[in-house]
């Protein structure tokens, strides 16, 4: 009876879920396209496959995005629950934004990573997606089961400063090689945003943490 | 019929006016069509009008003893009382209007029933702090559940959507039994009704006013309201609902916006915020004196020029 009384509602999560799903899909061909920069360099066919890839999730995401809006003015939840769904849904929107930006970067600068960075990149790499992985976790909280949040708040929390902590060492490390200094700079450009990743997914955990802590009397 | 043309004016203004308390923020913020809202909102009061009006009738017409020409005196009074406080941009209420105007009724007859007064007049003064206790006690309690049950996004949505709606039947019910008083006590006061028939004319006259007049005042009161946080506009209708409705069965009709304030203000003290402002207050203390005072010395201005004589 209630999904009948809510049926609005209902339609809403399962367009939240959609965008999440599709937000996942653009983190895989992202991490498809770095890995093919990181192990076959930049102009590799398979990196330019994934980046048109990255760029179609994105793209579905923010056409979700627009149909969740609709759907929300037409006298769905209340204007709180709106804001804040509008509010989350345009932070998580920063994410699949960087992951373009950053693919953007490598191919318009040819940028490729000197093997001496390569482990630590990929490291910066795999914590930063694991912050992101946690932030759908704790999406899929906030709609199901709110007791989780904060679980999920203090692992991004920390695995953010790790990211912080690994960035500064390959950026230290990048100054102190004998690398040409235009590419240290383009490199140093190139790590700082990756490191901008587990950053907007800090911010995306805060939040929900917020829109959860909001629902508390 | 002609005689009671001026309390179902007073019952319509009451209508258009007073559902905004109750409804105003579920339209408002598009919890419910105003549609729905007006026609639960009419129904109610139309229920809560005939099942539980008789004690408030009872009440006013004990005030004074009327003749019919007095009763349609005082309601034409306190209608206007209302109109002209409403233009001034002051809060008003019809029941403290009609109790001014049989007062004023009762100064032409010197037959004043002030043990009846006093109750009514401390009921007033029992109104906004009523709603303030009501709603501290009913946030705290409501809040200690609410928690417990660890609501997802979506599912606190929607528990406080439907209870906002229940919340407003409610608070319809609770305005329908307070108020109708005010439209047609004095007729029955007169002699000229029975009380149960009057609080159908009267709950049917303040339904007209909500199905007809209520949607602007709804979005303008509705959108002050919807400044509080969901929850606590849910605590504001259901404490003015709850003190209406014990004030219904004390048998003394009082002022919705004023349980409004109160409730509002209750709200606000939990989170430690101020959520009226002071000059709101005196705005309300303002409309408080002079609503009772203009009535009555409207209905005395009425009495006089009525029976004038021109003498040659």
């Amino acid at each position: 009876m209630f999904k009948v009384l809510f049926k609005k509602e209902n339609q809403l999560k399962s367009l939240i879920f959609e965008y999440m799903q599709t937000l996942k899909l653009s983190q895989e061909s992202f991490l498809n396209a770095l890995q093919a920069c990181l192990l076959n360099g930049v102009l590799c066919e398979n990196f330019n496959f994934y980046i048109k890839q990255t760029h179609k999730h994105e793209s579905r995401a923010d056409d979700i995005h627009d149909e969740i809006n609709n759907l929300m003015y037409s006298k769905t939840l209340i204007p709180e629950s709106r804001g804040d769904i509008l509010g989350l849904l345009e932070a998580l929107d920063t994410i699949p934004d960087l992951f373009e930006h950053i693919l953007y970067m490598i191919q318009t600068q040819r940028l490729t990573i000197p093997v001496a960075f390569v482990p630590k990149t990929k490291e910066l790499v795999a914590v930063s997606l694991e912050c992101c992985e946690l932030v759908a976790l704790q999406v899929e909280a906030l709609l199901q089961h709110p007791d989780k949040i904060r679980e999920h708040m203090a692992v991004i929390d920390t695995k953010e400063s790790l990211c912080d902590h690994i960035e500064r060492h390959i950026i230290a490390d990048i100054f102190a090689d004998t690398i040409d200094p235009h590419a240290k700079l383009q490199l140093k450009e190139l790590i700082e945003a990756i490191g901008d990743i587990s950053d907007r997914a800090d911010q995306v955990s805060k939040r929900i943490n917020i829109i959860s802590l909001k629902r508390r009397v | 019929m002609l005689p009671l043309l001026g309390g179902l004016f007073l019952g319509w203004s009451l209508g258009a006016n007073d559902a905004a308390n109750i409804f105003g923020t579920a339209v408002t913020s598009r919890m419910i069509r105003f549609w729905k809202a007006a026609v639960l909102a009419a129904v109610f009061v139309i229920a809560g009008a005939i099942i539980s009006g008789q004690a408030g009738i009872n009440t006013l017409k004990g005030l004074t003893q009327l003749t019919l020409e007095q009763a349609v005196i005082s309601s034409v009074a306190a209608a206007l009382t209302v109109t002209a406080m409403t233009v001034v941009g002051l809060p008003v209420s019809t029941s403290q209007s009609m109790v001014g105007a049989i007062i004023g009724i009762g100064i032409i007859n010197q037959q004043v029933n002030y043990a009846g007064l006093g109750k009514v007049a401390a009921c007033w003064v029992g109104t906004p702090l009523g709603a303030l206790v009501i709603a501290l006690v009913l946030y705290h309690i409501l809040g200690y559940g609410y928690n417990r049950l660890n609501l997802n996004l979506f599912q606190s949505d929607a528990v406080i959507r439907t209870l906002m709606v229940l919340a407003g039947m409610y608070g319809a019910y609770a305005l329908g039994a307070n108020n109708v008083a005010n439209v047609i006590a004095v007729f029955v006061g007169a002699g000229m009704i029975d009380a149960d028939t009057a609080a159908g004319i009267g709950g049917g006259s303040i339904a007209l006013g909500i199905l007809t007049f209520s949607r602007p005042v709804m979005e303008t009161v509705g959108k002050k309201l919807v400044r509080l946080d969901p929850y606590s506009a849910l605590i504001v209708v259901l404490a003015v609902g709850a003190t209406i409705h014990f004030y219904s069965l004390v048998g003394v009709p009082v002022s919705s916006s004023q349980a409004v304030i109160g409730a509002v203000l209750g709200a606000g003290l939990v989170r430690g915020v101020n959520t009226v402002r002071r000059k709101t207050l005196y705005h309300i203390l303002a409309g408080w004196l002079l609503t009772p005072l203009v009535a009555c010395c409207l209905t005395l201005v009425i009495h006089f020029a009525i029976h004038l004589r021109y003498t040659p």
